[in-house]
C-alpha cells in the first residue's frame, strides 16, 4: 500500500511507530519524503489482524492517506519484434502470439504480474508498475 | 554421404535467364511460404516451370555477429591498443584505428549492456563515447584519445558476422528442478516449456537443404540492406542426420555474412539481452532462391511438418536428447514430451522473417536485386571438432 503524509506530518517517526507500538513487519519498498513537503511510502505490511487494525486506525488518526496498490505490468510495445520469448513463461495467457500474424498480444486484463516476462523479453520491454487505486 | 534426392534433376532455367527476366520485371517471385502453400494443389515440375525465385527469411538471436569499424586517424595518431566504446571493450589488434565490436562483448559493470547495443546505437546515428589507450611508439606518439564518434564521423562500419543463419536448431528444454537462463531464453523447471528458434519453411538455409545455390559471393538481404555470403559460417558441418527431403535434423549449415552497416536499420539489427546469459544480436537476413529445375522447386516446397528437429535438455549435463518434433507442432504452441504436454515459445520472429522474404520478394520483383551464382561452393563432407583439453 502507499501511505501518504501530509507535509506537516513529515517528522513523525510512523515507521517506527507501526513496528513497535503495533507489531507490523513493514517493508519499505520505495519512498519519498522530503522536508516541507507531502510525502509517499510504498510498503508492504504484515501483522495480526488486531494489530493491523490498530494500526490502520492509528495511521487515519494521523491523517495519513491509506492507498492500496496493485502491481502491473508495463507494455512498451512499438519497439517489440514479436519473437515470443515472454510467451514462454506466461501462464495465464496475458501474452499469447497471435496463430496467423505471428504477432504478440497482451491482455491485461489476464495478467497477474508475476514478473517472469520482465526477464524473459531480450529487448526489455516490460516494467512492472505500482498502480494506485 | 551422397545428398541425393528422389527427384532426377533436370536442368529448366539458369541464373542469366532468371537475371534477364528480373530485369525485364517479368520474374515470377514468391515467398517460401506461398511456395509451401502450393505443395498440395500443384507438383515440383509445375512450381519449377511457374516460379523463377522465391525468397527466404529470418530474424532472429545470433550471438556470432559483430561489426568492423575504422574511426579515423588523430593528429597526431595514436596506436589504439585498449579501446572501449561507451565503456564496452572492443577488439583491438587489427592496426592501429581499425577494430572489431563482437556482439556478445559486456559492459564490465552493466551486464545487460554491450556490444549488440553500440552496434545498434551506431546503426541509428547515435553518438558513442571512444576511449583508446597505447604505449606511445615513434609513428604513434599519443598515448590517450577521448572523444565521440557516430556513423558520420567514421571511415566505415562493416558488419561481419562469422556464424549466422542455423541451418537448424534444436529445442531447448529443461528437465531439472531449478529455472535455468540460456541464450535459448527462460527455461522452467520440470519441462515448464519449451522454446525453439527457426522461421521454419520460411528460413533460408532450410530451403536449400543442399546448398546448391547458397554459397561464397551470394546476395542476400542483411540488416536492411545488400549484404553478401563470405564464406560458409563457423561450426559449419555437413555430416548430419537428414530427412528424405534432405533436410537436417539437427543444427548443420551456417553461413558468415558481410554488408556495409552503415546503410542497415535497427528495424533489422537489434541488440537483445537474456537474462543470466548476456548480450546478443537479432538479425535479419533474406536469401534469394532460384527455382533452378525441379528438384529444386521440391525442396522449396518444404512444409513446417516435414521439417524435424530435436528436443534437448539444456539443464542437464551433456544436454541429453528427449525426442524428436516437427516445426507445425512447435509453431502450434504446444507439444508432447514424455508423456507431458509443454508449452512453446519461439525466440526469433517469423513476423519480421515474412517481412524480410516480402521486402526481397519486392525488390526482385520490381528488378532492383538480381540473383548471383555462388563463386564457390560451400564444402560438402565437413565435421566439427570439439576442443579437447590437455
Amino acid at each position: 500500500m502507499v501511505l501518504r503524509f501530509p507535509a506537516y506530518r513529515i517528522e513523525e517517526p510512523i515507521t517506527y511507530n507501526l513496528i513497535r507500538d503495533y507489531n507490523i513487519i513493514v517493508n519499505i519498498l520505495n519512498a519519498d519524503i522530503s522536508h516541507g513537503k507531502e510525502g509517499s511510502l510504498l510498503v508492504e505490511m504484515k501483522g495480526e489482524k488486531q494489530d493491523m487494525d490498530m494500526a490502520l486506525t492509528y495511521l487515519e488518526k494521523h491523517e495519513i492517506q491509506i492507498n492500496p496498490v496493485r502491481k502491473t505490468i508495463l507494455f512498451n510495445e512499438s519497439p517489440c519484434v514479436h519473437c515470443g520469448s515472454c510467451t514462454a513463461v506466461c501462464f495465464t495467457g496475458a501474452l499469447e502470439m497471435s496463430r496467423k500474424e505471428r504477432s504478440l498480444i497482451f491482455k491485461p486484463e489476464k495478467c497477474i504480474a508475476c514478473e517472469l516476462c520482465i526477464k524473459a523479453c531480450p529487448l526489455g520491454l516490460f516494467e512492472l508498475n505500482f498502480g494506485i487505486h | 554421404m551422397c545428398p541425393q534426392g528422389p527427384i532426377i534433376r533436370l536442368s529448366m532455367k539458369d541464373y542469366q535467364e532468371i537475371n534477364e527476366k528480373i530485369r525485364s520485371g517479368k520474374a515470377v517471385v514468391l515467398t517460401a511460404e506461398e511456395v509451401s502453400a502450393m505443395a498440395g494443389t500443384k507438383s515440383p515440375r509445375q512450381v519449377a516451370e511457374e516460379v523463377d525465385v522465391v525468397t527466404t527469411g529470418t530474424f532472429g538471436p545470433m550471438c556470432s555477429s559483430g561489426m568492423f569499424l575504422n574511426v579515423g586517424h588523430t593528429d597526431p595518431p595514436i596506436r589504439m591498443e585498449d579501446i572501449t566504446l561507451n565503456g564496452v571493450p572492443v577488439h583491438a589488434g587489427v592496426a592501429a584505428v581499425d577494430m572489431y565490436i563482437g556482439a556478445t562483448a559486456n559492459h564490465p559493470s552493466n551486464p545487460s549492456y554491450g556490444g549488440a547495443h553500440i552496434i545498434e546505437e551506431l546503426i541509428a546515428g547515435k553518438d558513442i563515447e571512444l576511449v583508446a589507450k597505447g604505449k606511445g611508439t615513434d609513428c604513434y606518439p599519443l598515448h590517450e584519445v577521448r572523444t565521440h564518434i557516430n556513423k558520420n564521423t567514421v571511415n566505415e562500419m562493416i558488419m561481419f558476422n562469422p556464424r549466422n543463419a542455423y541451418q537448424n536448431y534444436p529445442v531447448a528444454v529443461n528437465t531439472t528442478g531449478r529455472t535455468n537462463y540460456t541464450y535459448m531464453g527462460t527455461l522452467l523447471p520440470r519441462l515448464g516449456n519449451a522454446t525453439f528458434s527457426t522461421s521454419g519453411e520460411l528460413s533460408p538455409l532450410l530451403n536449400d537443404p543442399e546448398l546448391r545455390t547458397i554459397g561464397v559471393g551470394t546476395r542476400i538481404f542483411l540488416g536492411g540492406t545488400t549484404g553478401y555470403v563470405s564464406w560458409n559460417g563457423t561450426q559449419f558441418k555437413t555430416d548430419v542426420p537428414r530427412t528424405d527431403e534432405m533436410v537436417p535434423k539437427v543444427n548443420a549449415a551456417t553461413i558468415a555474412v558481410i554488408g556495409d552497416a552503415r546503410n542497415m536499420s535497427p528495424d533489422f539489427i537489434r541488440a537483445a539481452y537474456f537474462e543470466k546469459y548476456g548480450v546478443s544480436i537479432f538479425i535479419g537476413i533474406g536469401i534469394p532462391i532460384p527455382v533452378l529445375d525441379e528438384e529444386m522447386a521440391a525442396r522449396l516446397m518444404i512444409r513446417n511438418e516435414q521439417i524435424i528437429t530435436r528436443i534437448v535438455d539444456y539443464g542437464s549435463v551433456n544436454k541429453p536428447v528427449l525426442g524428436e518434433v516437427n516445426y507445425r507442432d512447435l509453431f502450434s504452441g504446444e507439444i508432447e514430451i514424455e508423456g507431458k504436454k509443454v508449452r512453446t515459445a519461439s525466440m526469433s520472429s517469423l513476423l519480421k522473417a515474412r517481412e524480410i522474404a516480402q521486402i526481397l520478394k519486392d525488390q526482385i520483383s520490381a528488378g532492383s536485386f538480381t540473383l548471383t551464382e555462388p563463386v564457390q561452393a560451400f564444402p560438402s563432407n565437413t565435421s566439427l571438432h570439439s576442443l579437447q583439453i590437455r
